[in-house]
């Protein structure tokens, strides 16, 4: 259908030999069409130095959550998956007595070891200071994104990035990261001389540059919280006011999502907002189905699929 | 035929700027309930395990030695006198200026102080989540209502003043032996929670606060190993510093 239409307009442009003679670009076209890509997102926010599972005797979440236990789950999960991303919303110091005795090492070590491609920053992350929290960032093996706070004048200067790229297969994805205002939410001496951008104007500018970089897939790791009930910024009000962003992986209220909420962008666009609880008690895995296309108007409100994973 | 090969390359440029998008047609979701009963990574367990020694080390050591154990109970304790009153005293060495008043709530107390040797790891369990002390400068009219508060929830861990509770009010209040003026400003040391308006204490959530990040934990145990120091076992007694009035 699509092929005859292709020599219908050609023939009106007034050449049978050029129908002919194009023949393999069309079917090269149609072929292109039909790409499709997988990819699987892993993410936690707000682990908070929970490195041990919580005991067995404790009132709520007995023997839930702790490190090795999290690493198996992601290790099987990627004997079966080969594009995996390993995500953290930030959040990931402070509340348990290692953080205490060790300041955040043993935390890094260990994402390290899990592999995660990116993290970004919450405000537990700044608990014993701005310079311990250089000094650990420095012993990550992964970035910390935060495209909203200025370092400059700080210990933390050119210690984090704005945004990165990584490609996943054929799939190309820029993740941002989006922090949340630290002014009367820490002491002033925790973050120092830290400056705040404002969060949506900088969201959308960071992600509109990742968009002309050519990303399939914009990513922002955010730590303003799913949502309130005054108009405090959030990820529901970013995911209703951002143009590009695909996927707002959040933190900070400790929600529990029983499934992702999706929220049409300004573009008319899904992006949908998913977070995984708090204490290392879970993992969010979301596994992306993208066709790549040559087809110049691509729906608007498209109306992507969300669905939960049935038993493998 | 040189008009055909332009009309040629004009459309094979035309066909291939025309970009790649894509489309994202699916997400399946699933969430992952991390059960350590289930499945662990010894890989890990082995990467942890020096800090992890080290820390169950650290949390057995001896800090200070109880003549008898302390707990918490309303509307005065033996626990929440000797946590206030070393609040107080540490807050002023750590802000280095004179504090009216040192206060914690109640529910901020997780555990007790058992008798004989003093472990870190008892401090942890008194206080398991990292809370800060705060500083507040506060009116006499607002420190009245805050003290109305603590009564009728039943009275709370408190150093530097005396009160009675009368019909759920807090009443002949003194404050460094002198009764409660309404045009006084006053120092209060207490844990953020409340000075952010936790526990119904609306009238704290206006007031500015010094927060320098110092864990009430951390100071608790500071005061615990300056009284070993001295040679001072723990103990503390209720001294009618809150009374009920029939």
């Amino acid at each position: 259908m699509q092929r005859r239409k292709f020599i219908k307009d050609t023939t009106l442009a007034g050449s049978a030999l050029l129908a002919s003679s194009l023949y393999p670009f069309n079917f090269l076209q149609a072929s292109i069409n039909k790409q499709t890509h997988h990819f699987t997102i892993l993410h936690t926010n707000d682990t908070h130095s929970m490195l041990e599972p919580f005991a067995n005797d404790a009132k709520y979440n007995a023997g839930l959550g702790g490190i090795t236990s999290r690493s198996a789950y992601i290790n099987e999960i990627r004997t079966v998956v080969e594009h995996v991303l390993l995500l953290d919303a930030g959040d990931i110091f402070q509340d348990s007595a290692y953080f205490n005795l060790y300041k955040g090492e043993p935390e890094i070590k260990v994402m390290n070891f899990l592999q995660y491609d990116a993290a970004t920053i919450g405000e537990k992350d700044f608990s014993a200071g701005i310079d311990n929290l250089a000094l650990q960032i420095a012993k990550a093996n992964f970035p910390f994104i935060i495209s909203n706070y200025e370092f400059t004048n700080t210990p933390l200067e050119e210690k984090t990035v704005p945004y990165v790229i990584i490609k996943k297969g054929m799939i190309k994805i820029g993740i941002l990261g989006i922090g949340i205002n630290l002014i009367d939410l820490i002491p002033n001496n925790f973050f120092g001389n830290t400056k705040f951008k404002n969060p949506i104007r900088t969201a959308n500018e960071v992600a509109e540059k990742l968009k002309k970089e050519n990303c399939d897939f914009i990513i922002c790791l955010s730590h303003l919280g799913d949502k309130y009930d005054d108009d405090t910024l959030s990820d529901e009000i970013l995911a209703k006011e951002n143009f590009f962003i695909d996927l707002i992986i959040g933190g900070h209220t400790h929600k529990f999502f029983k499934q992702p909420r999706k929220y049409f962008n300004r573009n008319g666009y899904v992006t949908v907002v998913n977070q995984a609880g708090w204490g290392g008690l879970q993992l969010g895995r979301l596994d992306y189905k993208i066709q790549q296309t040559k087809n110049k108007n691509l729906h608007k409100n498209e109306t992507i699929l969300i669905r939960e994973k049935n038993g493998e | 035929m040189p008009k055909l090969s332009v009309i040629l390359c004009c459309f094979v440029f035309l066909h291939l700027s025309n970009k790649v998008q894509s489309q994202k047609t699916e997400v399946i979701y699933q969430t992952y309930t991390i059960n350590s009963q289930e499945k662990n990574d010894t890989a890990i367990t082995r990467l942890l395990k020096p800090y992890t020694d080290n820390l169950q080390k650290h949390l057995q050591t001896i800090i200070g030695f109880s003549t008898r154990a302390l707990y918490k109970k309303m509307p005065e304790s033996s626990l929440g006198n000797f946590l206030a009153d070393g609040i107080k005293s540490i807050a002023e060495k750590l802000f280095e200026q004179k504090i009216d008043i040192a206060c914690i709530n109640y529910g901020s107390i997780k555990h007790f102080i058992p008798k004989g040797d003093i472990v870190m790891n008892d401090i942890y369990q008194l206080f398991p989540y990292d809370s800060y002390l705060v500083l507040q400068q506060i009116d006499g009219y607002n420190l009245q209502l805050f003290l109305n508060k603590i009564v009728e929830q039943g009275g709370w861990p408190i150093s530097g003043i005396k009160l009675s509770i009368k019909d759920k009010q807090a009443v002949d209040i003194l404050i460094n032996n002198e009764p409660l003026n309404i045009n006084t400003t006053y120092t209060l040391a207490c844990n953020d929670y409340i000075a952010k308006g936790g526990n119904g204490c609306f009238m704290l959530k206006q007031l500015p606060s010094i927060n320098k990040g110092f864990l009430l934990r951390d100071v608790v145990i500071d005061y615990i190993k300056q009284q070993t120091k001295l040679g001072n076992p723990i103990e503390a007694k209720t001294d009618k510093r809150i009374t009920n009035t029939l």
